[in-house]
């Protein structure tokens, strides 16, 4: 009986963490989309290039939340190779990462 | 001064031939292992991994390129780029740049 009670405490904790985690973003889209003024001056311009090598700036409007985080870690950390975006991410706080991310992904939900 | 000009306009075209584009269909084919992450159409199933779908032809071949190379490393990546050929990125990014998704953040 008490294994029972214990189970369905566990249950009903879990299925509120669940939406949580699921919520879409912990980022603050408005606050993104204001600090993520430097980036459209690469990211903002369709077709512009990266240059030497020659390449296509990635399209990010749209791309995954937690997937962009990890991205822009990734360069902070310079475990990604690219010193321009690098440099940029240096000067973000986790709190900007989340607000940047959640402005990018929000180009997917309309 | 002909030869000249002639090898200036293939130095000119170089990056371009670089990045020549591959076959959408045989990318398509050749994507079923990518989709088990990255979705059917190149939207991602989990919203760790990145979407595919619309991102840039030659931005796709480079970080397929880099993870084969090494040059960016993903536990996963590095081990389902490591047996591409160049045909193989150039057809993967043909198909994925084909698909409706990301989009450029000036347009809103």
């Amino acid at each position: 009986m008490r294994n029972l009670i214990l189970t369905a405490m566990l249950c009903s904790t879990a299925s509120l963490m669940i939406p949580m985690q699921a919520a879409h973003a912990a980022g603050d889209i408005e606050a993104g989309e204001i600090k993520a003024n430097t980036c459209t001056g690469c990211h903002g311009i369709p077709g512009y290039n990266n240059v030497y090598p020659t390449y296509k700036v990635p399209k990010i409007g749209g791309q995954n939340y937690e997937y962009l985080i990890v991205a822009l870690k990734s360069y902070r950390a310079d475990e990604r190779d690219h010193p321009t975006m690098s440099l940029q991410a240096q000067s973000l706080s986790d709190q900007d990462i989340e607000d940047i991310s959640a402005y990018f992904a929000s180009f997917g939900d309309e | 001064m002909i030869k000249n000009l002639f090898i200036a306009a293939l130095l000119l075209a170089l990056p371009f031939t670089a990045a020549a584009k591959g076959d959408a269909a045989a990318g398509k084919t050749k994507a079923q292992v990518c989709e088990a992450c990255h979705g059917q159409d190149g939207k991602s199933v989990d919203p760790t991994y990145p979407n595919l779908a619309g991102q840039h032809d030659d931005y796709l071949q480079k970080a397929l390129a880099d993870y084969r190379s090494g040059r960016r490393k993903n536990a996963i990546m590095s081990g389902m780029a490591a047996p591409l050929t160049d045909q193989d990125i150039k057809d993967l990014a043909a198909w994925y740049s084909s698909q409706d998704g990301l989009k450029d953040l000036s347009i809103r």
